[in-house]
């Protein structure tokens, strides 16, 4: 530990040995190119274990000739292969957290998305549908969480007045409100969506979706269970994304989903 | 614990606890530090990886074959500078200025390959903000471009003080230092070119299929 090196120059690879090792180093990229070269295999989860093989060969090569850690005191060694140990350990613990804990973090923001409701400061709540989203609207409502929420100190109520009738009226309201449905999926005029199927024409194609389904029936079990039935052929159709843990998570009354279908119905 | 005396810069003595030069062992607890930096780069790329709900995706756009050329330019100019390492410790001051001048040509070739590939990606329509692939791949090859750009200052600097003659066997570590941050640089890429173009290179869009290879792939690297 306490000898210094004195003679770290003398043992430094000749030209030739230089030579070598740029030539190990240029094989080996080639021998990854070709890996990868046939169409077929690229992209495949079996060329994962030579490329990544491959490359920590090169990187050792390239740290221990080019870099010297071969020839210098290990402590420049031990040093460096701790701040690579660390970052190889929180490569490995974020991919984790994502992987391993909860899927593809798609699925796992959607699942617990918080829509978002934009409240002014002082602002009564004119729908009264938004009060029974899950959501905590004001900064001083913090110590509650997403128990149904709406006490806040804004003084709304959560006393869901127009929940109580059924009308396609009140089914836009929740396909836009607290349906959050109007997020992703099109309808001309009133919800730009882009992201899901388009339900443009949904009321006059439902009853040929699924056979022995009724429009309204098809529609309701489509809302109720998405996972259950995904039609063919429909464009922006990405399975995944509208899951059962989603719709769960929304907490529609039965009156909303009624007056969703009504609404959906009058889409031709 | 003893006090042992290196010759440091110029050839004065310098006291050290460890016996190691304070400047090199600074350049690696730099270059340690600087694997987490990418670590998380790399990390945020994996996680965001296949997740774009939109166009253009890795397998529109990367070019491979052009990547594992300018992969192969980055390779050489590491060469290059341990010959210039080499020059300096024989004090052959036309090798010195060649060498270096060498390698920072070949790291300015490399980063012309980028500019022209972030362009191409540009016109293609990705760019940071398009998804979550531009973001991240653009962040990540950006400060890796970044690194490099400053190593071709280095040399550069380096370059202009062997033209004055400063550069020789007492002043080797000056070169060493910057050859260590080169190479750093280069196996930097090594890791970057495996993982964003030989392995995620060919990621489609959200496909039913390939929705589901992707986390089953990243299962495996696990």
């Amino acid at each position: 530990m306490t000898s210094a090196p004195e003679h770290h120059e003398s043992r430094h690879p000749t030209f030739m040995q230089y030579v070598t090792i740029a030539i190990v180093l240029f094989v080996i990229t080639i021998v990854e190119f070709l890996i990868i070269l046939p169409e077929d295999w690229q992209g495949q989860a079996w060329t994962l274990a030579p490329l990544i093989i491959l490359s920590c060969i090169k990187f050792a090569i390239v740290i221990m000739f080019y870099m010297h850690l071969k020839f210098d005191n290990q402590l420049f060694s031990w040093i460096f292969l701790a701040g690579l140990a660390l970052g190889l350990a929180v490569v490995i613990a974020v991919l984790g957290l994502f992987f391993a804990l909860n899927g593809a973090p798609r699925a796992y923001a959607v699942a617990n998305a918080i829509p978002y409701v934009h409240v002014e400061k002082g602002e009564e709540h004119e729908e009264s549908v938004q009060a029974e989203l899950p959501v905590v609207t004001t900064p001083a409502d913090t110590t509650q969480p997403s128990t149904g929420a709406g006490t806040t100190q804004t003084g709304s109520t959560d006393s869901p007045a127009p929940a109580g009738a059924v009308s396609a009226s009140v089914g836009q309201e929740v396909f836009l409100g607290v349906g959050t449905c109007g997020t992703c999926h099109m309808i001309t005029g009133i919800a730009p969506g882009g992201v899901g199927p388009d339900l443009n024409k949904i009321g006059s194609e439902a009853a040929s979706r699924k056979p022995g389904l009724s429009a309204a029936a098809y529609i309701e079990e489509s809302i109720r269970s998405p996972e259950v039935f995904v039609a063919e052929g429909i464009s922006n159709a990405l399975p995944g994304l509208m899951t059962q843990v989603l719709i769960d998570s929304l907490g529609l009354t039965d009156d909303q989903i009624a007056s969703l279908v009504e609404f959906l119905l009058e889409q031709q | 614990m003893a006090h042992a005396v290196e010759p440091g810069h110029h050839g004065e003595a310098e006291y050290t606890t460890t016996g190691l030069n304070h400047r090199k062992l600074l350049m690696w607890v730099f270059l340690g530090s600087d694997c987490l930096f990418f670590g998380t780069l790399i990390a945020t790329y994996m996680v965001y990886r296949g997740q774009s709900l939109n166009g253009p995706y890795p397998i529109d756009i990367i070019d491979v074959p052009i990547t594992t050329i300018s992969t192969f330019v980055l390779l050489c100019s590491s060469f290059s500078m341990v010959q210039a390492l080499a020059a300096t410790t024989a004090n052959d001051q036309r090798g010195i200025k060649l060498w270096l001048l060498a390698t920072a040509f070949l790291g300015a070739i490399f980063i012309g390959f980028q500019v022209y590939e972030f362009n191409a990606f540009k016109n293609e329509g990705l760019t940071l903000g398009t998804n979550l692939f531009g973001a991240s791949f653009f962040t990540l090859t950006g400060f890796h471009g970044a690194h490099v750009t400053l190593g071709i200052i280095w040399l550069l600097s380096l370059y202009v003080i062997a033209c004055k003659g400063r550069l020789g066997p007492a002043t080797a570590l000056d070169v060493e230092i910057a050859g260590l941050y080169w190479h750093f640089v280069d196996i930097v890429w090594i890791v970057i070119f495996t993982l964003l173009y030989l392995i995620a290179g060919f990621d489609r869009g959200p496909e039913p299929e390939a929705a589901l290879l992707v986390p089953s792939a990243l299962g495996a690297l696990l």
